[in-house]
């Protein structure tokens, strides 16, 4: 991975704001609750994992945090401003990578590199080189003509980290990275994700602990909506058996 | 702009990266060529009938007056053809919001700041763009009959503007229902129901008060359809055909928002 070919570093700093800060949100459809009264800092330019099984309300968090959807209770800020307010400028700090299958499969790589980067508002100049940046850093060359629908689930995956990293966010969101991957694929993309150490906030959601484990720096477990369990990643997940974090009642797992 | 430009390069690739977007364009054509000639040979055979009538050989002067090109071909077709537009524009609208929904890439697009707005924008934009290639492949052949028959070129842009401002108003319908599903079918049959059913609504006239008749034929789009197919061009008309795309771009926004609120 030719990972110096970035842009400017966002290296994480002891004592800056947090990058996503949460407090008392909550998020109900209809009867049910995604997400009950947490409260969450994210700092910056740290890599942090959302860890829970599926349905404990990670990418309903997510989606809260991009602006595409609204909370019921609380509030949410990304280096201080309101997705809910704002969400066009919490949107331009951002970089979403999605699951492997939410791409356009009818276009070619590049094109679809381009497009994205021309709805980020880049200009013909700027987006060319976004373009060739993302093709080069994340190994796309060899597939840049190719018609997204026809690559492979881990080329795909790469297509949805390029995308997302265009216009050099300083937060970039990450779903589901691994999910579907063959082993190898999944050994590329954690490859990928390892080198951005560092260099900007990673907000990663998984229900992989070996993946958390291997890639964050700080872990929050949710479990059913609710936040059970907050910390270092090796503090977390190295005592006891993690897989029980899935399963806590909040006072069980403590804070 | 840079973004929104973007967004309609992408949606015009997407709209001919498929065969449906040829299909429409041909089946329109071929439809349309099928209607004008069938008129043209019963035109034909009209004309032959009343100029042979005396027996006496060919008499122009026996055609009555209420015969002519205009009356026999080219009204005709046009009503047809305005039929004919409410069958292939949901099939070309139907996948504009419905597939984005579909694959999940609506969320991608809302991440990238771009706002609801401007996707519906970019979406109508081109959806009418194609509408309007989609017209002037069709008017090839009455335009060639209005010439013979001595018509006059205000008639024709009347007519031919006419004809747009339907097809817009048809693609309008069409996006408007396909921004409220996650399936392209229901999209293009709910378009289909929403456009036959305002087509007329005289049907209703013995059954509903005077002010809802009124109501009733005021939405309806086959009065102004026709209007237009004659040759007139009122201000009403002019604001109905406008009006309409701006409400369903109105309810098209409604539907992200009632998706970011949720439920």
């Amino acid at each position: 991975m030719s990972g110096a070919a970035a842009g400017p570093p966002h290296a994480p700093a002891p004592g800056r704001a947090p990058e996503i800060s949460v407090r008392g949100l909550s998020r109900r459809f209809g009867p049910h609750t995604a997400l009950a009264d947490v409260d969450l800092d994210v700092p910056a330019g740290a890599i942090f994992a959302l860890l829970g099984a599926n349905g404990a309300g990670k990418t309903t968090f997510l989606r809260i945090v991009t602006g595409t959807l609204l909370p019921s209770a609380g509030e949410v800020h990304v280096a201080g401003i309101s997705p809910a307010d704002d969400p066009a400028r919490v949107q331009a700090r951002i970089g979403y990578v999605m699951e492997t299958s939410r791409l356009y499969p009818e276009l070619r790589v590049q094109g679809f590199l381009r497009f994205l980067a021309g709805v980020r508002g880049l200009a013909r100049a700027e987006r060319e080189a976004a373009v060739e940046r993302a093709i080069e850093r994340f190994e796309l060359a060899p597939v840049a003509k190719r018609l997204v629908g026809n690559l492979s689930k881990g080329y795909q995956q790469r297509v949805s980290l390029a995308q997302a990293f265009l216009h050099d966010p300083p937060l970039v969101i990450v779903d589901e990275p691994t999910g579907g991957l063959d082993p190898v694929q999944r050994r590329e993309v954690q490859e990928l994700l390892r080198a951005l150490r560092g260099e900007r906030t990673i907000l990663l959601s998984t229900h992989d602990l070996g993946e958390a484990r291997e890639l964050a720096d700080r872990v929050a477990v949710l479990h059913a909506g609710r936040l059970v369990a907050e910390g270092a990643a090796a503090e977390l997940l190295g005592r006891g058996d993690p897989l029980a974090l899935f399963r806590a009642a909040p006072a069980e797992a403590g804070r | 702009m840079t973004a929104l430009l973007a967004l309609c390069r992408k949606e015009l690739a997407s709209l001919f990266a498929t065969p449906t977007a040829y299909l429409v364009l041909t089946m329109v054509a071929l439809v349309t060529a099928l209607i004008f000639f069938d008129h043209l040979r019963l035109y034909n055979q009209i004309l032959f009938v009343y100029a042979t009538a005396t027996m006496g050989g060919f008499d122009a002067d026996a055609i009555p007056d209420h015969v002519n090109l205009w009356n026999n071909v080219f009204a005709p077709v046009m009503e047809n053809l305005g039929l004919t537009l409410m069958a292939a524009v949901p099939l070309v609208t139907m996948r504009a919001f419905a597939e984005e929904r579909a694959r999940g890439t609506d969320e991608l697009l809302l991440a990238t700041g771009l706002g609801p707005g401007r996707i519906v924008l970019g979406k109508f934009a081109v959806c009418f763009l194609f509408v309007a290639l989609m017209m002037l492949v069709s008017f090839v052949y009455p335009c060639t009959a209005v010439r013979q028959g001595g018509i006059g070129m205000e008639h024709l842009a009347a007519v031919f503007t006419g004809l747009l401002l339907h097809g817009l108003a048809l693609a309008s319908i069409g996006l408007v229902c396909s921004a409220f599903t996650s399936s392209q079918l229901v999209a293009a049959v709910s378009g289909w129901a929403v456009a036959f059913l305002l087509w007329d609504f005289s049907w209703a006239n013995a059954f509903v008060s005077e002010p809802v008749a009124a109501f009733l034929d005021a939405i309806s789009l086959h009065p102004r359809f026709g209007s237009f197919s004659e040759g007139l061009v009122s201000l009403a008309n002019l604001a109905y055909y406008a009006g309409l795309p701006l409400v369903a771009m109105a309810l098209a926004r409604l539907s992200f928002d009632l998706r970011r609120i949720g439920s």
